[in-house]
Protein backbone atom coordinates (compact mmCIF):
# COMPACT_ATOMS: atom_id res chain seq x y z
CA UNK A 1 0.00 0.00 0.00
CA UNK A 2 1.42 3.20 -0.55
CA UNK A 3 2.20 5.67 1.97
CA UNK A 4 0.45 8.34 0.93
CA UNK A 5 -2.75 6.88 0.85
CA UNK A 6 -2.15 5.99 4.22
CA UNK A 7 -0.95 9.18 5.73
CA UNK A 8 -3.97 10.69 3.69
CA UNK A 9 -6.73 8.30 5.91
CA UNK A 10 -4.10 8.72 9.37
CA UNK A 11 -4.51 12.46 8.80
CA UNK A 12 -8.64 12.53 8.35
CA UNK A 13 -9.38 9.84 10.91
CA UNK A 14 -7.20 10.41 13.83
CA UNK A 15 -9.75 11.97 15.66
CA UNK A 16 -11.81 8.97 15.39
CA UNK A 17 -9.32 6.72 17.70
CA UNK A 18 -7.30 6.89 20.53
CA UNK A 19 -3.39 7.92 19.96
CA UNK A 20 -2.13 5.03 21.07
CA UNK A 21 -4.14 2.64 18.62
CA UNK A 22 -2.67 4.48 15.58
CA UNK A 23 0.48 3.08 14.87
CA UNK A 24 -1.14 -0.22 15.10
CA UNK A 25 -3.76 1.38 12.42
CA UNK A 26 -0.71 2.14 10.60
CA UNK A 27 0.92 -1.06 10.50
CA UNK A 28 -2.25 -2.76 9.77
CA UNK A 29 -2.96 -0.34 7.12
CA UNK A 30 0.50 -1.14 5.41
CA UNK A 31 -0.62 -4.33 4.53
CA UNK A 32 -3.80 -3.86 3.29
CA UNK A 33 -4.17 -4.68 -0.78
CA UNK A 34 -5.23 -2.26 -3.07
CA UNK A 35 -8.12 -4.14 -3.43
CA UNK A 36 -9.58 -3.96 -0.15
CA UNK A 37 -8.46 -0.14 0.09
CA UNK A 38 -11.95 0.92 -0.99
CA UNK A 39 -14.05 -0.99 1.54
CA UNK A 40 -12.06 1.05 3.79
CA UNK A 41 -13.11 4.18 2.49
CA UNK A 42 -16.72 3.26 2.99
CA UNK A 43 -16.54 2.98 6.92
CA UNK A 44 -18.93 5.14 8.50
CA UNK A 45 -17.08 5.94 12.18
CA UNK A 46 -19.18 8.05 14.79
CA UNK A 47 -17.30 11.21 15.87
CA UNK A 48 -16.69 11.33 19.20
CA UNK A 49 -17.45 15.18 19.79
CA UNK A 50 -21.25 14.33 18.51
CA UNK A 51 -21.40 11.52 20.97
CA UNK A 52 -20.28 13.66 23.95
CA UNK A 53 -23.18 16.03 22.91
CA UNK A 54 -25.83 13.28 22.56
CA UNK A 55 -24.40 11.92 25.86
CA UNK A 56 -24.75 15.67 27.82
CA UNK A 57 -28.31 16.19 25.70
CA UNK A 58 -29.92 12.88 26.11
CA UNK A 59 -27.43 10.92 28.20
CA UNK A 60 -30.03 10.61 30.60
CA UNK A 61 -32.45 8.00 28.32
CA UNK A 62 -29.22 6.34 26.92
CA UNK A 63 -29.14 7.87 23.49
CA UNK A 64 -25.22 8.34 23.80
CA UNK A 65 -24.95 4.34 24.18
CA UNK A 66 -27.84 3.81 21.70
CA UNK A 67 -26.03 5.60 19.14
CA UNK A 68 -22.68 3.94 19.59
CA UNK A 69 -24.21 0.61 19.04
CA UNK A 70 -24.13 -0.64 23.12
CA UNK A 71 -27.54 -1.28 22.77
CA UNK A 72 -27.75 -3.45 25.66
CA UNK A 73 -26.25 -0.57 27.97
CA UNK A 74 -28.80 1.78 26.07
CA UNK A 75 -31.55 -0.34 27.53
CA UNK A 76 -29.98 -0.76 30.98
CA UNK A 77 -29.46 3.48 31.19
CA UNK A 78 -32.80 4.38 30.12
CA UNK A 79 -35.03 2.21 32.04
CA UNK A 80 -33.16 3.05 35.03
CA UNK A 81 -33.42 6.75 34.88
CA UNK A 82 -29.79 6.82 33.36
CA UNK A 83 -28.91 5.01 36.21
CA UNK A 84 -30.22 7.27 38.94
CA UNK A 85 -28.57 10.14 37.02
CA UNK A 86 -24.78 8.76 38.16
CA UNK A 87 -24.41 6.44 35.41
CA UNK A 88 -25.48 9.45 33.17
CA UNK A 89 -22.56 11.86 34.80
CA UNK A 90 -20.04 8.96 34.53
CA UNK A 91 -20.51 7.99 30.98
CA UNK A 92 -20.10 12.14 29.91
CA UNK A 93 -16.65 11.06 30.66
CA UNK A 94 -16.57 7.71 29.20
CA UNK A 95 -18.10 8.21 26.29
CA UNK A 96 -15.51 9.93 24.02
CA UNK A 97 -13.84 6.77 25.12
CA UNK A 98 -16.14 3.99 24.33
CA UNK A 99 -16.71 5.75 20.64
CA UNK A 100 -12.98 5.35 19.95
CA UNK A 101 -13.21 2.24 20.99
CA UNK A 102 -16.49 1.46 19.25
CA UNK A 103 -14.77 2.86 16.34
CA UNK A 104 -11.13 0.82 16.21
CA UNK A 105 -13.75 -2.35 16.47
CA UNK A 106 -15.40 -1.33 13.26
CA UNK A 107 -11.99 -0.82 11.15
CA UNK A 108 -10.70 -3.96 12.84
CA UNK A 109 -13.95 -6.05 11.78
CA UNK A 110 -13.35 -4.51 8.15
CA UNK A 111 -9.39 -5.47 7.61
CA UNK A 112 -8.95 -8.28 6.35
CA UNK B 1 -15.74 -15.65 32.44
CA UNK B 2 -12.78 -15.13 30.57
CA UNK B 3 -11.93 -11.94 28.74
CA UNK B 4 -12.29 -8.56 29.87
CA UNK B 5 -15.19 -6.83 28.11
CA UNK B 6 -17.18 -10.14 29.68
CA UNK B 7 -15.66 -9.65 33.20
CA UNK B 8 -16.18 -5.68 32.97
CA UNK B 9 -20.25 -6.41 31.77
CA UNK B 10 -20.92 -8.88 34.77
CA UNK B 11 -18.95 -6.49 36.99
CA UNK B 12 -21.12 -3.05 36.03
CA UNK B 13 -24.97 -5.47 36.45
CA UNK B 14 -23.31 -6.72 39.74
CA UNK B 15 -22.97 -3.27 40.61
CA UNK B 16 -25.80 -2.01 39.04
CA UNK B 17 -28.05 -4.50 40.75
CA UNK B 18 -26.67 -3.54 44.24
CA UNK B 19 -27.03 -0.24 43.70
CA UNK B 20 -31.04 -1.17 42.47
CA UNK B 21 -31.22 -3.43 45.75
CA UNK B 22 -30.19 -1.04 48.07
CA UNK B 23 -32.48 1.86 46.58
CA UNK B 24 -35.67 -0.51 46.87
CA UNK B 25 -34.50 -1.20 50.57
CA UNK B 26 -33.76 2.76 50.94
CA UNK B 27 -37.29 3.59 49.73
CA UNK B 28 -39.38 0.81 51.00
CA UNK B 29 -38.08 1.86 54.67
CA UNK B 30 -38.71 5.31 54.03
CA UNK B 31 -42.09 5.38 52.18
CA UNK B 32 -45.04 6.56 54.44
CA UNK B 33 -47.29 3.97 52.80
CA UNK B 34 -48.79 6.26 49.99
CA UNK B 35 -46.83 5.21 47.36
CA UNK B 36 -46.51 8.34 45.47
CA UNK B 37 -43.86 9.78 47.81
CA UNK B 38 -41.44 11.92 45.44
CA UNK B 39 -37.69 11.14 46.17
CA UNK B 40 -36.50 13.46 43.56
CA UNK B 41 -34.09 10.84 42.04
CA UNK B 42 -34.16 11.65 38.28
CA UNK B 43 -31.66 14.01 36.45
CA UNK B 44 -34.17 14.34 33.83
CA UNK B 45 -36.65 15.09 35.78
CA UNK B 46 -34.73 17.48 37.97
CA UNK B 47 -33.47 19.30 34.98
CA UNK B 48 -36.62 19.62 33.21
CA UNK B 49 -38.88 18.99 35.56
CA UNK B 50 -41.07 16.76 32.65
CA UNK B 51 -41.00 13.44 33.79
CA UNK B 52 -38.93 10.73 32.06
CA UNK B 53 -39.63 7.39 30.37
CA UNK B 54 -38.62 5.38 33.46
CA UNK B 55 -40.15 7.81 36.03
CA UNK B 56 -42.50 6.21 38.10
CA UNK B 57 -40.86 2.35 37.88
CA UNK B 58 -39.68 2.65 41.48
CA UNK B 59 -43.51 3.30 42.81
CA UNK B 60 -44.16 0.44 40.61
CA UNK B 61 -41.61 -2.16 41.84
CA UNK B 62 -42.89 -1.17 45.23
CA UNK B 63 -46.25 -1.87 44.14
CA UNK B 64 -44.91 -5.45 42.88
CA UNK B 65 -42.91 -5.70 46.57
CA UNK B 66 -46.57 -5.21 47.64
CA UNK B 67 -48.40 -7.34 45.18
CA UNK B 68 -50.34 -4.97 43.52
CA UNK B 69 -49.60 -5.65 40.00
CA UNK B 70 -52.33 -3.24 38.62
CA UNK B 71 -50.76 -0.67 40.13
CA UNK B 72 -47.24 -1.68 39.31
CA UNK B 73 -48.47 -1.30 35.58
CA UNK B 74 -49.82 1.96 36.22
CA UNK B 75 -47.12 3.86 37.73
CA UNK B 76 -45.02 2.21 35.20
CA UNK B 77 -44.62 -0.81 32.70
CA UNK B 78 -40.75 -0.13 32.99
CA UNK B 79 -41.40 -1.53 36.59
CA UNK B 80 -41.99 -5.05 35.95
CA UNK B 81 -39.49 -5.56 33.76
CA UNK B 82 -37.04 -4.03 35.94
CA UNK B 83 -38.48 -6.33 38.85
CA UNK B 84 -38.00 -9.54 36.88
CA UNK B 85 -34.60 -8.19 35.85
CA UNK B 86 -33.74 -7.87 39.37
CA UNK B 87 -34.94 -10.88 40.29
CA UNK B 88 -33.52 -13.38 37.65
CA UNK B 89 -29.77 -11.53 36.96
CA UNK B 90 -28.55 -12.57 40.49
CA UNK B 91 -29.12 -16.13 39.89
CA UNK B 92 -28.13 -16.20 36.30
CA UNK B 93 -24.72 -14.51 37.30
CA UNK B 94 -24.13 -16.89 40.21
CA UNK B 95 -25.03 -19.94 38.27
CA UNK B 96 -22.28 -18.30 35.80
CA UNK B 97 -20.15 -18.01 38.08
CA UNK B 98 -20.23 -21.38 39.62
CA UNK B 99 -20.37 -23.23 36.75
CA UNK B 100 -17.54 -20.89 35.32
CA UNK B 101 -19.99 -20.66 31.80
CA UNK B 102 -20.70 -17.10 30.18
CA UNK B 103 -24.37 -17.80 29.34
CA UNK B 104 -25.17 -14.38 30.42
CA UNK B 105 -22.97 -13.03 27.90
CA UNK B 106 -24.10 -14.68 25.07
CA UNK B 107 -27.80 -13.55 25.99
CA UNK B 108 -26.83 -10.15 26.48
CA UNK B 109 -24.90 -10.71 22.96
CA UNK B 110 -27.91 -12.02 21.12
CA UNK B 111 -30.20 -9.40 22.92
CA UNK B 112 -28.51 -6.99 21.49
CA UNK B 113 -28.37 -8.34 18.02
CA UNK B 114 -32.61 -8.60 18.52
CA UNK B 115 -32.75 -5.01 19.24
CA UNK B 116 -30.86 -3.83 16.35
CA UNK B 117 -33.54 -5.33 13.71
CA UNK B 118 -34.85 -2.42 12.63
CA UNK B 119 -38.18 -3.39 13.15
CA UNK B 120 -38.27 -4.75 16.25
CA UNK B 121 -36.01 -1.24 17.30
CA UNK B 122 -38.76 0.50 15.63
CA UNK B 123 -41.19 -1.31 17.91
CA UNK B 124 -39.41 -0.10 21.32
CA UNK B 125 -38.84 3.64 20.38
CA UNK B 126 -42.02 3.61 20.17
CA UNK B 127 -43.84 1.27 23.01
CA UNK B 128 -40.89 3.79 24.85
CA UNK B 129 -42.00 7.35 23.36
CA UNK B 130 -46.01 5.79 24.10
CA UNK B 131 -44.85 5.01 27.74
CA UNK B 132 -43.29 8.65 27.63
CA UNK B 133 -46.51 10.30 26.91
CA UNK B 134 -48.55 8.45 29.31
CA UNK B 135 -45.77 9.66 32.21
CA UNK B 136 -46.17 13.31 31.12
CA UNK B 137 -50.43 12.78 31.35
CA UNK B 138 -50.25 10.83 33.98
CA UNK B 139 -48.44 14.60 35.50
CA UNK B 140 -45.62 11.55 37.30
Amino acid sequence: MDTQKIDAFMMNNAKYFESYHLPQIRSRLELLEDGDWSRIYGLQFKDPMMMLIASLLGGSLGIDRFLIGDVGMGVGKLLTCGGFGIWTIIDWFLIMGATREKNVMVLHNALP
Amino acid sequence: MTNRPIRQLYLMITLALLAGYLWLIYSLYTDSGAGTVETGVCLFKELTTVPCPSCGSTRSVKSLVRGDVWNAFYWNPFGIIISLTMILLPFWLIFDLIAKKNTFYIFYIGLEKFLKNKWIAAAAIILVLANWIWNITKGL
